[in-house]
């Protein structure tokens, strides 16, 4: 990916503060969050052109690619309202350069205190002593659940391999296995082959088809 | 601490300090046994743990270079990462969550009960599960898992207030705050859990379980333990009569060194106990050490998995709390009515904001992906946890052309999904959001796999020793003195998280290398 420059002043590119400009509208645009304040872009902005130092290719093609966005945007990428500007980078986002952006910012402005108070994510706890004084069971728009294992009359049949099988005869009947096996198959294939009812399977349904074994 | 000759050939050399590799080790010393520990990671304590998921991340996965392919997403999101795994002393079990089910009976004999199923390399257990009846308690008082052995249920935490009335809601019955390998209430010398709500990023509180709180410390009081951290094997040598003899490592100085053993345990997780294996090719073993069946590194499974985030119009706060306090058992049956074999567990998670802009939906940017997280604070987590068929064509393999800093091939992991875990899946996604939309929740977020935290399969265990490579006691079928100690041995993954499982066959290994040695048998 990184190719060698023939002359060594093209490593010499330098993103200009109109860049930084156009970089962090960029951010915002790809990941927009209305609750959040400038701060957090501007950091992952920042952080973006930093690793750019690091590497020639992805210094080259963030510069390159800065630079001709507004010619997408037939004027100032900057001046484009979210939706356009939108649609500018939707186009742009198998590149290189759209890919080190959306990556970079992934990973460094979802690290931010500022975007986890924003968000609602209350970050280290520990110091604090955890949760347990702190609300770590207050949602109260829901009733109270059972915490222990379930009592009651349905027992839990961990096996159904369908009539005459070893699990339900309790033998382990030779021809038995293939049956279930060719079983899993069919199902399977239509499975693959329809759209399943997503009920299927639930206990309910288990139960009433096992009461017709 | 002991103090063990290179030279002194009367030790057992365990490789991994984790799950398997962590047990093993303190059940030997406490049994009188010598064993030098080889640990790749450093010894990082809980003091050290930081609140920060990258930071954490940083501090404790197992980040050495890997290469992936196949059709699996990770190998288009994260290519270099097929597994999020621990490297430090205590291993994985430093980060594990800690649901622990038991498996059950059918899943060590799903050959016979699925029947064959095209593509998948389905064998039996050459154990059932009243072979591990007894160790199976022990591995839970080990733990200390709640619900278990007279111990308590941790309480009720937001997330799982959700998962719960939604699983009543839909029909379930069998869901709890556990089992789950988190002190409710001080137990074995370690405090009560303060839902601190961080598990991946290790427990600083240590009311979570892990062999560097319980079985190392416990093995070193024995006197009979040579704790060695930051040395990693790389490869395991034999005598003409083809008994492994040496394990050679390297130091934190990159040098390399030799310790002769009496027996090796090799407990490197589903992806370096292979490599290892691999890398210890050899005139005698062309293949690779214990590869006659040619299965070393095959069949490698990482459970089928994927995560729901739904959304509500109301706070749930899902970051605060033990993060896998919630489990329902309903769907770990066996039932090919569903449209696939084996059976998954459906299970309380969360990630913080950082994690969760990494792995809900890797790739994504716009609108859409910020409204995921726009709605943090009103999101609910659950994982999907199930059976994925074996395939010997998923499969650890030593990459001709990828080399690491000390100059050693990297481990290859190719994943196919199998139709089977496609359609579990699928199913799993489907029954998360009905429980989710039976509590109201306004959207719901199919999120894919995570780079894999269950890797099994890759020296499994078979009756016979062309099937696999280690039999019922994880010794391997080609060399007699050299065993197997995690997940590796897992001959299918069942649908309960591993870690459990891992410990109980560690116990009766142990004290069938015990008892063997008596008997000067090893």
């Amino acid at each position: 990916m990184t190719f060698p420059a023939k002359y060594p002043q093209l490593n010499d590119t330098q993103l200009t503060e109109r860049a930084r400009t156009v970089l962090i509208r960029v951010v915002r645009v790809a990941f927009p969050h209305s609750r959040l304040p400038d701060g957090p872009y501007e950091r992952t902005a920042d952080i973006i052109l930093k690793e750019a130092e690091a590497s020639n290719w992805f210094r080259v093609a963030l510069t390159q690619g800065l630079g001709s966005l507004d010619a997408l945007a037939a004027g100032d990428f900057c001046s484009l309202d979210d939706d356009k500007a939108y649609k500018v980078l939707k186009r742009i986002e198998g590149t290189d350069f759209f890919g080190f952006i959306r990556r970079t910012t992934v990973l460094n402005l979802y690290d931010d205190p500022v975007v986890w108070e924003a968000l609602g994510y209350e970050g280290p706890s520990f110091d604090k002593g955890g949760y347990i004084n702190r609300g770590f069971d207050d949602l109260d728009w829901l009733p109270e659940p059972r915490i222990e294992e379930y009592d009651g009359s349905v027992q839990f049949e961990p096996i159904w391999e369908g009539p005459g099988s070893a699990a339900t005869s309790g033998t382990g009947g030779a021809g038995t296995p293939t049956a279930a096996g060719d079983q899993v198959r069919d199902n399977l294939k239509a499975t693959l082959s329809t759209q399943q009812d997503p009920r299927e399977g639930a206990p309910a349904d288990k139960n009433s088809r096992k009461a017709g074994v | 601490m002991a103090d063990f000759d290179q030279n002194d050939d009367s030790v057992v050399v365990v490789i991994g300090s984790g799950a398997g590799g962590g047990t093993v080790t303190n059940e030997l010393t406490q049994a009188g046994v010598n064993v030098v520990l080889l640990e790749a990671g450093g010894y990082i304590t809980n003091e050290d743990y930081v609140n920060n998921e990258w930071a954490a991340f940083n501090q404790m996965a197992w980040l050495d270079p890997r290469t992936t392919t196949g059709s699996w997403r990770i190998a288009r999101d994260f290519p270099n990462l097929p597994a999020w795994i621990v490297k430090a002393v205590g291993g994985t079990t430093t980060h594990w969550s800690g649901a622990t089910p038991r498996f059950n009976p059918h899943e060590f004999k799903t050959r016979r009960h699925y029947g064959r199923i095209e593509g998948a390399n389905l064998i039996d257990w050459p154990i059932t599960l009243d072979d591990l009846a007894p160790y199976y308690p022990q591995a839970e008082n080990n733990i200390g898992s709640t619900h278990r052995g007279g111990r308590k249920a941790l309480p009720a935490n937001n997330n799982y207030k959700v998962l719960a009335n939604g699983a009543e809601r839909i029909g379930y019955h069998f869901y709890a705050t556990g089992p789950y390998g988190t002190n409710a209430e001080p137990y074995d010398g370690r405090p009560a859990s303060i839902q601190d709500g961080f598990n991946f990023q290790g427990d600083k509180q240590k009311s979570k379980w892990s062999t560097l709180v319980r079985e190392i410390p416990r093995a070193l009081a024995t006197g009979n333990l040579d704790l060695r951290p930051n040395s990693h094997a790389v490869q395991i040598t034999h005598d003409a009569r083809g008994r492994a003899d040496a394990v050679l490592y390297l130091d934190a100085d990159g040098n390399l060194q030799r310790q002769r053993a009496r027996v090796v345990c090799v407990a490197g997780n589903a992806i370096e106990t292979p490599r290892l294996l691999l890398l210890s090719a050899s005139a005698m073993f062309p293949d690779g050490l214990a590869n006659s069946s040619g299965q070393v590194g095959r069949n490698y499974m990482r459970h089928t998995t994927g995560s729901a985030y739904a959304q509500f119009d109301k706070p749930v706060n899902m970051h605060r709390g033990e993060t896998m306090a919630g489990l329902i058992a309903d769907e770990s049956r066996h039932d090919p009515a569903r449209g696939f074999a084996g059976g998954y567990y459906l299970e309380t998670l969360s990630l913080g904001v950082p994690f969760l802009a990494a792995f809900a939906d890797p790739g994504a940017w716009g609108p859409g992906f910020t409204s995921i997280l726009d709605g943090y604070a009103n999101t609910a987590g659950l994982w999907i946890v199930g059976e994925d068929m074996p395939q010997e064509t998923n499969r650890v393999t030593l990459n001709a052309s990828v080399t690491d800093k000390h100059g050693l091939p990297v481990p290859n992991v190719h994943f196919d999904d199998h139709p089977n875990d496609v359609a579990m899946r699928d199913h799993g996604y489907k029954q998360a959001e009905l429980l989710y939309e039976a509590v109201g929740a306004t959207s719901v977020q199919r999120t894919p796999p995570y780079p894999s935290t269950h890797n099994l399969g890759t020296a499994r265990m078979s009756a016979h020793p062309e099937d696999g490579v280690v039999d019922e006691f994880g010794r391997a079928h080609d060399v007699p003195n050299l065993f197997v100690s995690d997940g590796s041995v897992f001959t299918t993954g069942a649908a309960a998280n591993p870690t459990l499982t891992i410990v109980a066959l560690a116990l009766r290994q142990a004290e069938h290398i015990v008892d063997s040695l008596k008997k000067q048998e090893l």
